[in-house]
């Protein structure tokens, strides 16, 4: 069953790009009017699609997958977006980017359980010490709201819902277990810090009114509009069948979710998915409205969807329903987020926050990964490529040096032990 | 005195902050709503648009490319990429106001593009 939900996603994901009707990155959304109104040829919207998302693939969706064993929706949906350009217009590049694609999702779930097999007949085994790499994002995911805060309001706003979420962390953990009737409840103090900080952030942000004339979005951009309305159905399904695949443990929509799945805490991963899909809010909102492009999983609320549900059919029909919602809400939304300024910026800065503390999380995860593999030889290799990659002209990602490295390192313990200089 | 506008999604205050240390007493740095600074330059109360978002072309240009067209806009960083410090002068010279690039690039390119526009 994973096979085919992961084909039917990567084969109508390229179907979708090669349409223009809805992109996976960002980058791309807005280039693809460019093409679609005779401003730029085929050839060029797929050198950029493929300058755009190839990088990421490689550099981030692969290696974060594999470090945890759940395919990161970036590996996919970017690779689609590649696919869906690169394949002709007309009905012969339809039948191309559905074949391409579908084939592509299958090689990504083969090819990933390939390289654990691989990696588990070396002669030094290093995957469960690189399953370390998630350990700091699953105690410190609680922390972005603070930081949220204190970019939006100040360091001392900042401080103070730090230490609020904090002492609700403490009593969570030492009183949080309840007795109704028989069963017992424990709640998770870290979901509970990241609830209580999410509350005070969102408290923070309604509170700054706005006194600015709303814009007229339908008049500035009524036909790109008119034209995501026009294909709801195609993305709804799409929507549902990328929450289906959650659902069924397949697919994750980002880093830190993905790692708190792996170790079985989904109302946590639940709760962290719908604050990334708060920060998705005024992203996707503003660039689909202006390009009439959408994305492949929307405000990527349909992760939510799939990971609160238990049965993947379930999840697709809700899934489903979700993108139907947002689309018909798009320009509600742009109007709710010109009154309540502060909740557009919360959004940005939701994002700029969970890249920086998973950027954090992230490089430490790879070194405390790293030096399980090899004692202090993991430190030495992992902090040299971080700092390299800064002064690189062609850097990876910086919140993916820490699983690179940490692979990195596991090859070459490997290597070093054939030769006789590891043991 | 050049106009300055932050539009863009993430990191604004780190966008500002560097092009007001560049760019001092010279220039006037505007943080906005990606749609206002967009605008802003449209209309002719601005002079150049930053914006930085995780992919160099998203979030920071997508309103900007909306509003002014892509002949304006230039992606002079991207993940795994930052285009050269000559490729980045000459978009500049050929006519574009309005630049995205990826917040950890930013140390990179903006010294280069504030060079060239405050010539």
């Amino acid at each position: 069953m994973g096979y085919v939900l992961i084909a039917l996603i990567g084969g109508f994901a390229s179907i979708l790009a090669n349409k223009g009707v809805a992109v996976f990155n960002d980058g791309l959304r807005p280039i693809v009017p460019e093409y679609l109104e005779g401003r730029m040829d085929k050839k060029a919207l797929a050198a950029t699609s493929f300058a755009l998302s190839f990088g990421l693939v490689i550099g981030f969706g692969i290696p974060v997958s594999i470090a945890a064993t759940i395919i990161l929706i970036h590996s996919v949906l970017l690779g689609t977006d590649i696919i869906g350009t690169w394949s002709p217009a007309g009905k012969k590049g339809l039948i191309i980017a559905g074949v391409v694609g579908a084939l592509y999702g299958i090689g990504i779930m083969v090819g990933l359980q390939v390289i654990v097999d691989v990696f588990a007949k070396l002669p030094v085994n290093f995957l469960s010490d690189l399953g370390k790499v998630g350990d700091p994002i699953i105690a410190a995911f609680a922390v972005f709201p603070a930081v949220v805060v204190g970019y939006q309001y100040g360091v001392k706003h900042g401080i103070f819902t730090l230490v609020a979420s904090f002492i609700v962390r403490q009593i969570v953990q030492y009183y949080g277990v309840f007795n109704i009737g028989d069963s017992k409840i424990s709640l998770n103090p870290e979901g509970m810090a990241l609830l209580a900080g999410m509350i005070i952030m969102i408290v923070y942000a309604t509170r700054e009114k706005s006194d600015s004339k709303a814009l007229d979005y339908k008049g500035l951009f009524g036909d790109r509009v008119a034209r995501i309305k026009k294909n709801v159905i195609w993305l709804a399904i799409m929507g549902g069948l990328v929450a289906a695949a959650t659902s069924y443990g397949l697919v994750a929509g980002d880093p830190i979710s993905l790692n708190l799945l792996k170790d079985g805490k989904t109302a946590e991963a639940a709760l962290t998915a719908f604050a990334r899909g708060i920060g998705f809010i005024p992203l996707v909102a503003t660039t689909a409205l202006a390009t009439g492009v959408y994305g492949p999983v929307g405000m990527t609320f349909v992760f939510v969807v799939g990971i609160l549900t238990k049965n993947f059919i379930l999840a697709f029909i809700l899934g489903a329903v979700v993108i139907f919602l947002e689309v018909q809400l798009l320009e509600l939304l742009a109007k709710m987020l010109d009154k309540f300024p502060g909740m557009r910026k919360a959004g940005d800065n939701i994002r700029t926050a969970m890249s920086k503390v998973l950027e954090v999380a992230l490089l430490v995860g790879g070194m405390i990964a790293a030096n399980a593999i090899a004692p202090k030889l993991g430190f030495f290799i992992v902090v040299g490529l971080y700092v390299l990659n800064k002064s690189s002209k062609k850097p990876i990602v910086d919140m993916a040096v820490g699983p690179v490295g940490a692979i990195l390192v596991g090859v070459l313990v490997n290597v070093l032990s054939l030769i006789g200089l590891y043991h | 005195m050049l106009r300055i506008v932050v539009g863009g999604q993430i990191d604004k205050n780190m966008v500002a902050s560097k092009i007001k240390e560049i760019g001092k007493d010279s220039v006037s740095v505007e943080i906005k709503s990606d749609i206002e600074a967009a605008m802003a330059i449209k209309a002719g109360t601005a002079d150049y648009y930053f914006g930085a978002c995780n992919t160099g072309g998203g979030g920071a240009l997508a309103m900007a490319i909306a509003l002014l067209g892509m002949g304006m806009c230039a992606t002079v960083s991207m993940p795994g990429k930052i285009r050269s410090d000559e490729e980045i002068t000459n978009v500049i010279k050929n006519g574009k106001k309005a630049f995205g690039f990826t917040p950890q690039h930013a140390d990179q390119v903006i010294p280069v593009i504030m060079k060239e526009i405050l010539k």
